[in-house]
């Protein structure tokens, strides 16, 4: 079991953690995709995720409600960016409106990589900078993340249909 | 007078162009853009030994004391690097407790993953168990 991380070993600020599993990739990558799964792992012992849904799909939102131990609970909305069963799973955390300071955003990508009888799990996180979203901007990435975004806000207006319902 | 070199010139379009973009409630942005340049990362290592002036700082590098002075400004955007007003030769500082900030934050994400890791870790032993047992399970029943 490793854990590497790296913030200096580029020009973006960036983490690099990697954790090797004794399980076989196809069952690591269902870990990480469904959300019944997740739910139980997420945020470590202690930590609990009343909410997570996750529309597979590059576009698709993952919606994400994550209570501390303490009660607190964090909201975190991503977007899927990149979905290669079992291989690579690409998502970026869009900004958190309700929190001030919010958290950085980032744009997150774990690959599953076979090694023997053991699945090496690594993530890249590439933390943003005002540059970067300058960038991105330009590049039409923001477009992209406007749409997601529309899609979660009829998403969640959806789910408030039908609390309002109950 | 050295002439400007292309890197100066692009450098200074980018501070002036970031510096009055930053948002300021926003804290943690500028301190991973003004650490995501191994030169601005090179000036904080040789503050981290004591204060200097720009002349000093510019020494170990192939950059105008112009540049160097550019990277200072993102610097101290961003809220790493000071500089006393009084002093003509004004050493500049490093904001040890800003710097902090940043590393709690990437000790605090880098926690999470861990604790999750080790929990995932564990979920992943509970599925493979209990898939084997369901297969004994099927097995025994087997005519």
């Amino acid at each position: 079991m490793t854990n590497i991380i790296d913030v200096s070993a580029s020009d973006r600020p960036v983490i690099v953690i990697t954790r090797d599993f004794d399980a076989p990739r196809d069952l690591v990558w269902e870990a990480i995709t469904d959300p019944k799964h997740v739910a139980v792992w997420y945020g470590g012992p202690g930590f609990t995720n009343p909410v997570c849904e996750m529309d597979l799909r590059p576009g698709g939102i993952w919606y994400h409600v994550m209570q501390a131990p303490n009660g607190a609970r964090y909201t975190i909305t991503s977007v899927f960016e990149e979905v290669v069963a079992p291989e690579r799973l690409v998502w970026r955390t869009l900004r958190d409106p309700d929190r001030n300071p919010a958290p950085p955003t980032s744009l997150n990508s774990v690959t599953l990589e076979v090694r023997g009888r053991q699945t090496r799990w690594k993530l890249v996180s590439l933390f943003d900078s005002i540059a970067d979203r300058d960038l991105s901007s330009k590049m039409g990435f923001a477009h992209m993340i406007g749409l997601g975004a529309d899609r979660m806000a009829a998403h969640l207006a959806s789910v408030q249909g039908a609390k309002n319902d109950d | 007078m050295r002439e400007p070199r292309i890197a100066d010139i692009v450098l200074n379009h980018i501070v002036n162009n970031l510096l009055v973009k930053y948002v300021t409630n926003d804290r943690l942005s500028p301190v991973f853009f003004a650490l995501a340049d191994p030169t601005r990362r090179g000036i904080l290592g040789r503050l981290a030994t004591g204060d200097a002036t720009v002349n000093e700082l510019a020494e170990p590098y192939d950059m105008s004391v112009a540049a160097i002075s550019k990277h200072l400004k993102l610097l101290e955007a961003a809220g790493l690097v000071s500089h006393s007003r009084q002093s003509q030769w004004r050493p500049r500082h490093l904001e040890a407790a800003r710097l902090r900030e940043v590393v709690d934050w990437l000790e605090q994400y880098r926690r999470f993953w861990d604790r999750s890791l080790d929990r995932l870790s564990e979920h992943l032993q509970t599925l493979q168990q209990r898939a084997q047992r369901k297969k004994r399970g099927q097995k025994g029943r087997a005519p």
